[in-house]
């Protein structure tokens, strides 16, 4: 009963497991789509940048493939080894509820800081690197499929941040995508930048 | 088939590459091709597998999710630009409670049993040279309209003998 207050209180949801991992799924559908769409944009687009510290489309790409060879791994791991049965229902944890909702991009940009690790700032990057995140997401989307055998709330993955502080796997999830989904709605202001640009640059040479 | 067309409400376009459906989903929805052409495929860690492919004005779905409502192992991808009706069960649902079209919903199917029919022989036949005739036989289309390698995934060889057996 006092723990049902305190859940209250903190308004964490409990979700069907199923209907998670449907709605994950689905986001992960829409952002192999997203990224399919940017694999037919020529290397000068992919490497165009607003200022010298900022990153690029592919630069954007490689620090979510850094990010993928972090988490694939441990949770392709935890998921073989664990013993934790599936449950019908799921619930977030504390801290993982807050550091997915943080992860989600705000109507005013909040800027974070990049772990150097993670940072490809100029970084010799190609193409391949499209083609690495798509197979990033075709992996994430099996161990999807693998999570149904285990339970989401029970096993649990350590974060890039600290090995001890950990996130329940369906926590991991969701903060592993909205991730990703930040980054991309980044590529899309670099894609919006480069065509303001360009129409600058036009109307200059326009009046010479 | 003109009158579950109808029934369609939403329009959807694909992108070369883009995925209608992923692995693992629940999709109960059917799909009929306004034009392009799609893979539906099977994938584990290892590789793909191709089941069967949809061209311009065929029906397609993830058949094991519509009739369950539950999730489907399959993946269907556009390899060419698509555009798509999309007709949901409930829409289909309606459409069957009228005794005459029951009717042209169960000539469907039956024409649906039948193809899986010629597809299992196909993937039981050894010969991959039969595989390849049977497959040219029945759809000429097939090797017009897909790129080699996925027709040879679907026949289940190499590309490498795909392009022998295509010389020949």
């Amino acid at each position: 009963m006092e723990n049902d207050l305190l859940n209250f209180a903190l308004k964490l949801k409990i979700m069907q497991t199923e209907k998670l991992i449907q709605s994950l799924l689905e986001q992960v559908r829409q952002i192999i789509n997203q990224v399919e769409t940017i694999k037919n944009y020529d290397l000068r687009t992919l490497t165009w940048k607003e200022n010298e510290t900022s990153w690029n489309m592919l630069e954007c790409l490689e620090h979510l493939n850094l990010y993928g060879d972090f988490y694939l791994p441990q949770i392709e791991n935890k998921i073989k080894s664990s013993r934790f049965k599936p449950t019908p229902e799921f619930k977030s944890g504390y801290l993982g509820n807050y550091f997915a909702k943080s992860m989600l991009p705000k109507a005013k940009l909040n800027k974070m800081k990049t772990f150097k690790d993670k940072n490809p700032l100029n970084e010799k990057l190609d193409k391949t690197v499209i083609d690495r995140f798509i197979s990033q997401q075709i992996k994430l989307l099996e161990l999807l499929n693998q999570s149904r055998n285990v339970s989401l709330g029970k096993v649990r993955i350590p974060t890039s941040i600290s090995n001890l502080i950990k996130l329940k796997l369906g926590d991991t999830f969701q903060f592993f995508i909205n991730h990703i989904i930040r980054h991309l709605q980044q590529v899309d202001r670099i894609k919006a930048a480069m065509k303001k640009e360009g129409t600058r640059v036009a109307d200059l040479q326009h009046a010479l | 088939m003109k009158e579950i067309i109808a029934l369609s409400t939403k329009t959807i376009t694909l992108e070369r590459n883009e995925y209608l459906k992923v692995k693992g989903s629940i999709d109960c929805n059917v799909y009929y091709i306004e034009s392009g052409t799609l893979r539906i495929f099977i994938s584990d860690d290892y590789e793909e597998q191709i089941i069967r492919f949809g061209y311009k004005e065929n029906l397609i779905a993830a058949l094991d999710s519509f009739l369950t409502g539950k999730p489907s192992e399959l993946y269907i991808q556009a390899i060419k630009k698509s555009t798509i009706k999309v007709i949901t069960k409930p829409q289909i649902d309606a459409f069957l409670q009228v005794d005459a079209n029951r009717n042209l919903w169960i000539k469907i199917l039956e024409d649906l049993v039948l193809q899986q029919m010629e597809r299992e022989i196909d993937i039981l036949t050894n010969s991959p040279r039969e595989r390849y005739e049977r497959v040219f036989r029945r759809s000429p289309q097939l090797f017009q309209e897909v790129p080699n390698r996925h027709i040879a995934n679907y026949l289940r060889m190499s590309p490498e003998t795909f392009s022998r057996l295509k010389k020949c």
